[in-house]
């Protein structure tokens, strides 16, 4: 834990963590001190005057909460009437050359300067000469839109792309109220973070293409996610929302701050996976090409493990730990060979030494830990030596052609549990549909070991079968959630501390006791 | 202060001539860090073509190895760059507080009605060409014009007048 120190906001007392600014410090404790430019991965650049406050020590009347240290015993004042004035000051300077198309701004919901103006200002503007105009609407590429005239030049963006990802497509070009944001004519954002610059823009300077226009962001419902796109594991929010006589769909994702996995931000290819999630699903459940109602299916499928003699059964390295742990127990009961191979999964190159990986398997380090077998020799061996295949939602397209997939499954049976559409599914003897990873809670474990917990964000109309419950009709040992969780916690010891709801936001770092805590 | 950003491209490709890639070499080892050439570069550049272009700015960039955004942001902020081709004599007249109060609205309305040259735009024959520009520094000797780099302090319209009179 951090040192602590006491300080006093507005004259009460407040304990708060040693070693950071103000604003991170007394935000920690709930006390927020309005800011536009500050943000804790870009440093302190005062350019905004919002945070200014003032420290009854002294030094000058007011000082920018985001360059001044919390310090033991420092007296800080928010509430009095000079500070509230300097507040509804630069509030006041913000808002001169601003537009105010609220209704029409996609950040309306979520706008810095909606809240402070509601929270610093509230008051009408005094100006009478014409504003300052400047562009609107310009492709700054990389999936960014932005609106000159909604920005308030707190230089975020351009802060980003300088230490961040290093690209630095962005400036503040002019000087004085014709200081805009703007790339170099020819040079768009080219990176693969880009889109981040829209979460950070405190206004609607910066919208995604992908996203404007689409929802007002109060009827958008918020899980807490992680995303599956690389085995990262970047904490996300998820944003969903079922129109009325619509289905429940993702509308985006969104980082969420995890100090132990992604920081603040993801990649721009997470970003956009949502879209998976609410494209090319399958949600109809079939024998060989037919539609069949998913109580039939599940029988005939029962049927065909009960007249297998040998069985293999493939598991997804995206599946949670709960369901590895199902699919395990039932290939246990089953004398069935269990596979986790998916080596179609790494792309090798792909990553990168920020966020993104090779490997774009959510849960690999979870199928390691289970003991499960990843090789292809193996998993072709059992496939030659067995009579039937059951794959839990594994994407084979990713390893093989679809030729050498058909010549190696020649002659076997085949059930597919499958969250999507592919070519693959028509040739099984069963096809099951499953839930993809938004639509169950489980437990994934990311390349660096941190094991975190995810919520079930959306609710289908069509609500489809967990691969928990398939294996739980199949006749798995393990018949709910909780008895999978428990399995788990004999797995791995850490997890005896915590129940699903208890582990933190953050994770768990498994690298801290674990090795030694691995019984599988 | 006027809108710089718009900036206007040759088509062709920028490169310093000789003379000035020899100066570029040789001021950089001046400096701690590449970045800090940004300025002089510019300066290099409007030496050689009297203006600068988008090229220009790309060619700075790459060659200091620095973001090109960079370039484009000092270029535009610095009024003393021309971001356009100038007249024959360049008038820079300083708009910020001193000169202001002084008067400098006075010299450019001046220019306006009987030159007819307004900021950021050239005589039609291309003898003159006006930019109003922050901070020349002579705040004491207010208002303060500047043609072709030459400061002529305590400005007035009839002062003006007789000094345009002489140039060819």
């Amino acid at each position: 834990m951090a040192d602590k120190i006491k300080l006093f906001v507005n004259g009460e007392e407040v304990e708060v963590e040693a070693g950071k600014n103000l604003i991170d410090a007394v935000g920690a404790v709930g006390i927020e001190i309005p800011h536009l430019c500050y943000h804790p991965a870009l440093g302190a650049d005062g350019n905004c005057r919002m945070c200014l406050v003032g420290i009854e020590d002294g030094r000058p009347p007011l000082v920018p909460a985001c360059k001044t240290p919390a310090q033991e015993g420092m007296k800080v004042l928010l509430d009095a009437e000079h500070i509230k004035k300097i507040q509804h000051d630069v509030m006041e300077f913000e808002l001169i050359n601003h537009p105010i198309d609220c209704p029409v701004c996609d950040q309306a919901g979520e706008c810095k300067l909606q809240d402070y103006y509601m929270s610093c200002d509230q008051k009408p503007s005094r100006m009478t000469v014409p504003q300052v105009t400047k562009n609107k609407k310009m492709d700054f590429g990389g999936g960014v839109i932005h609106d000159q005239e909604r920005c308030v030049v707190c230089g975020r963006c351009v802060r980003f792309l300088r230490q961040i990802t290093k690209t630095g497509e962005l400036g503040i070009i002019n000087r004085t109220d014709d200081a805009r944001v703007n790339i170099f004519p020819g040079r768009p954002i080219d990176n693969r973070y880009g889109i981040n610059v829209v979460d950070l823009c405190p206004v609607g300077a910066m919208t995604s293409s992908d996203f404007r226009f689409k929802q007002r962001v109060w009827f958008l419902k918020k899980a807490s996610g992680v995303c599956h796109g690389c085995s990262k594991g970047c904490s996300i929010t998820i944003d969903h929302n079922k129109e009325k006589n619509k289905d429940d769909i993702i509308y985006r994702f969104r980082p969420r701050f995890n100090g132990q996995v992604n920081g603040y931000f993801i990649c721009d290819e997470g970003r956009l996976s949502y879209k998976s999630e609410n494209e090319n699903r399958l949600t109809a459940a079939f024998i060989g090409k037919v539609e069949r109602e998913i109580s039939d299916v599940l029988t005939a499928a029962k049927k065909e493990l009960e007249m297998s003699k040998k069985a293999v059964f493939l598991i997804s390295p995206d599946a949670s730990l709960e369901q590895m742990v199902a699919v395990k127990a039932l290939a246990a009961k089953l004398g069935a060979t269990l596979s986790g191979y998916s080596d179609g999964y790494i792309k090798k190159g792909d990553g990168d030494d920020y966020l993104i990986q090779d490997d774009k398997a959510a849960n690999r380090q979870g199928l390691l830990l289970l003991g499960i077998d990843t090789t292809k020799e193996s998993f072709e061996k059992a496939v030659s030596e067995a009579d039937l295949f059951v794959n839990f939602a594994s994407d084979l397209s990713r390893s093989y052609e679809q030729d050498a997939l058909t010549k190696l499954l020649t002659g076997k049976k085949t059930i597919v549990c499958a969250t999507h559409e592919s070519a693959f599914n028509g040739q099984a003897t069963i096809t099951i549909p499953v839930r993809s990873y938004s639509e169950y809670s489980g437990s994934v474990i990311n390349c660096d070991n941190i094991l975190q917990r995810f919520e079930k964000a959306v609710t289908k109309n069509n609500e489809l079968l967990d691969i928990c419950e398939v294996a739980a009709e199949f006749g798995c040992p393990l018949q709910t959630p909780a008895e999978a969780y428990a399995e788990l916690q004999q797995v791995i010891g850490m997890l005896k501390e915590y129940q699903p709801a208890t582990i933190p936001a953050e994770g768990l770092n498994l690298n801290d006791s674990e090795a030694a805590n691995v019984t599988a | 202060m006027s809108d710089r950003s718009q900036l206007i491209s040759t088509g062709e490709p920028f490169e310093f001539d000789k003379k000035r890639d020899a100066e570029f070499e040789r001021l950089i080892k001046r400096y701690p860090t590449r970045e800090s050439m940004i300025l002089p570069a510019l300066w290099l550049t409007q030496e050689q073509e009297g203006w600068v272009s988008q090229e220009a700015i790309g060619y700075i960039a790459d060659r200091i190895g620095t973001f090109a955004a960079k370039v484009y942001e000092a270029a535009t902020f610095y009024t003393m760059y021309n971001l356009k081709p100038t007249g024959k004599y360049h008038i820079c007249v300083c708009r910020t507080l001193s000169c202001w109060l002084r008067g400098k609205q006075e010299i450019v309305d001046y220019l306006r009605d009987e030159v007819g040259v307004t900021p950021g735009k050239k005589t039609e024959d291309g003898k003159f060409s006006l930019e109003e520009v922050e901070c020349l520094g002579h705040c004491g000797t207010a208002p303060v014009v500047q043609i072709n780099g030459e400061f002529y302090e305590n400005m007035d319209v009839e002062q003006l007048k007789s000094l345009l009179a002489t140039l060819e």
